[in-house]
């Protein structure tokens, strides 16, 4: 039965996922070409010694990580282009699959039939991460593509294997709360909303933790503080983010599985 | 694949209902509904809008949870296992379909979901003159009577044991309905059970064995036609050759219409023998008893 729906929820989410796949193969690409244009690089760099803080704050990387052909390519992958198309999956997909269903009435016709609800959560997820390999997969696809068209001295794609993991878990766990949010709500509309808002809400906290020391304490109740490409390019992907990612994701689903079995659709 | 349900289960009734009760809040939408519905019977549920019908048929395939009672589907409690939805198709009222899907896409997937062989498709594609080019088109191009009809065919191709089928003629034309009719006859020949709400009371009285009658989410009545029929005050019209002073016969029933010549009564049972003495005493010159049509039941409960 999950493998049923399964298919039925990527049949439904196949479209927009190619021009979210292709955009972001294409921007991890240009992010290549930029960074193997040494003017550039130099220029950047001249640039972000003149920035203020909160502006380097923003990508989530210091200045001499910018500044290199390497750092160039690692913003990429925090860019709030490649974060936007990401939470796109992560937000879609959840709401459409038990909110959405019920909104238009057609989860009569599945929730009629002889599937456990926890089936129909499985299936949501399945298609969640699913989705968001391909997604996570394409962005390294264009970094490696890029950099096999055109080598830079030092830098090899290899090394944002481990950056596109930690993208993928990230959003992993963001479209976990989502599925939560999805299998408290009665319409698409009504899911999406506050998915975002959550999401949104998350990446504004980690930043604003960062620039204001004040709230600096706050900054682990963010997910995207469990996302540091920097780190993860340098010495593969911390485990402590992975496990806290995954525990906020188990826990988003315990909830889900529990909250959806009971509720009236 | 779930596993299937044991055809052979002792429970005679593969509708039962105990103390059935659904709450939102400080609404009633259902309350102490205790039912039986028999193997292979044709069981209608009247009631007007907001009566709890479709909250009944949802409280039996576990879309709501009661606040109080139980159902027993097919043998089984509706709040446990699922494998018996297998055993059931079920017709929503409110039609509504994924609008970029095919209808074939459509009908294979909820086969596939019921995880069972669509084995009356076919057939109920020809009744419904659903073609192969109808079935390649996206569902969001069909007129809503297609969508019933495509909601009948999805209800029904895997010869269900049990249908609960929800207002099932809404936005069929009077040739459709007709078809429908027909496939609800075939489906009892082979011995499945037909649960069925409805709004048009002649479609109830053509289709079913016996009729439940719902008023503000309360049981009002159940029996079977005939007998809801007999229950009810018959039709008297009496026509006389001479005016009479037809008030002096209000004491019987409820005068409906009433000249010097003809009055048309409605009379209860215990009253009729009295009232025919009393009419013999008149200038009678032509005399009709008749039982009340189901609708006239129906109205009778609800006025």
């Amino acid at each position: 039965m999950i493998g049923v729906l399964f298919r039925h929820h990527v049949r439904m989410h196949r479209v927009p996922l190619v021009p979210l796949a292709f955009g972001l193969a294409l921007f991890e690409w240009i992010m290549t070409v930029v960074a193997g244009e040494p003017s550039i690089s130099r220029f950047l760099g001249e640039t972000l010694r003149a920035a203020p803080p909160q502006l380097l704050a923003l990508v989530n990387q210091d200045l001499l990580a910018i500044a290199s052909p390497a750092g160039i390519i690692g913003v990429g992958y925090t860019h709030p282009f490649t974060l936007i198309m990401m939470a796109v999956w992560a937000v879609r997909v959840p709401s459409a699959s038990l909110a959405g269903e019920i909104g238009r009435g057609t989860m009569n016709l599945v929730a009629a039939r002889p599937v456990v609800r926890g089936a129909q959560v499985a299936a949501a997820l399945l298609a969640l991460l699913a989705g968001l390999a391909v997604l996570a997969g394409a962005a390294w696809l264009g970094t490696f593509v890029g950099l096999v068209g055109r080598p830079i001295e030092g830098v090899t794609a290899w090394r944002y294997l481990p950056v596109a993991a930690g993208m993928w878990v990230l959003f992993a766990s963001a479209g976990s709360v989502a599925i939560l949010v999805s299998a408290l709500a009665r319409e698409a509309g009504a899911a999406i909303a506050w998915s975002s808002g959550l999401l949104a809400g998350s990446y504004v906290l980690d930043y604003a933790a960062r620039v204001w020391p004040r709230i600096a304490s706050l900054r682990p109740f963010s997910l995207f503080r469990y996302y540091e490409p920097q780190q993860a390019m340098m010495a593969g992907l911390a485990s402590y983010d992975v496990e806290i990612l995954a525990a906020v994701a188990a826990a988003a689903l315990l909830l889900a599985f529990a909250v959806f079995s009971r509720r009236d659709l | 694949m779930p596993s299937r349900p044991d055809r052979s289960s002792p429970d005679p009734f593969p509708i039962r209902t105990r103390s059935l009760r659904k709450r939102y809040g400080r609404v009633t939408a259902l309350e102490d509904l205790s039912l039986e519905v028999g193997e292979g019977e044709a069981f209608g549920f009247l009631g007007p809008n907001g009566a709890g019908k479709t909250t009944t048929i949802r409280l039996l395939l576990g879309l709501l949870r009661p606040s109080e009672g139980e159902a027993i589907v097919l043998g089984k409690k509706v709040s446990r296992a699922v494998a018996w939805r297998g055993e059931v198709g079920y017709l929503p009222g409110d039609m509504a379909f994924w609008p970029r899907l095919s209808g074939l896409e459509t009908l294979d997937f909820l086969a596939a979901l019921t995880g069972r062989q669509a084995s009356a498709r076919a057939g109920l594609l020809k009744q419904l003159d659903l073609r192969a080019a109808d079935l390649a088109r996206p569902v969001r191009t069909y007129s809503d009577g297609m969508k019933q009809k495509l909601g009948i065919v999805q209800a029904l191709q895997c010869a269900p044991r049990l249908a609960l089928l929800d207002e099932p003629t809404k936005g069929l034309d009077p040739l459709m309905q007709q078809v429908f009719y027909e496939i609800v006859t075939d489906m009892r020949r082979r011995g499945a059970t037909v649960f069925l709400s409805s709004h048009v009371i002649a479609e109830v009285e053509r289709m079913c064995d016996r009729v439940a009658m719902l008023r503000a989410g309360r049981l009002v009545t159940v029996g079977s036609v005939v007998q809801l029929r007999e229950a009810e005050r018959r039709r008297v019209i009496a026509d006389f050759s001479a005016d009479v002073d037809v008030t002096a016969l209000a004491h019987f029933g409820e005068i409906t219409s009433g000249t010097g010549r003809r009055v048309e009564m409605l009379v209860a049972q215990s009253q009729i023998a009295a009232l025919v003495a009393r009419l013999g005493m008149l200038p009678l010159a032509d005399l009709i008893i008749e039982h009340p049509t189901l609708e006239e039941a129906f109205l009778e409960h609800y006025r």
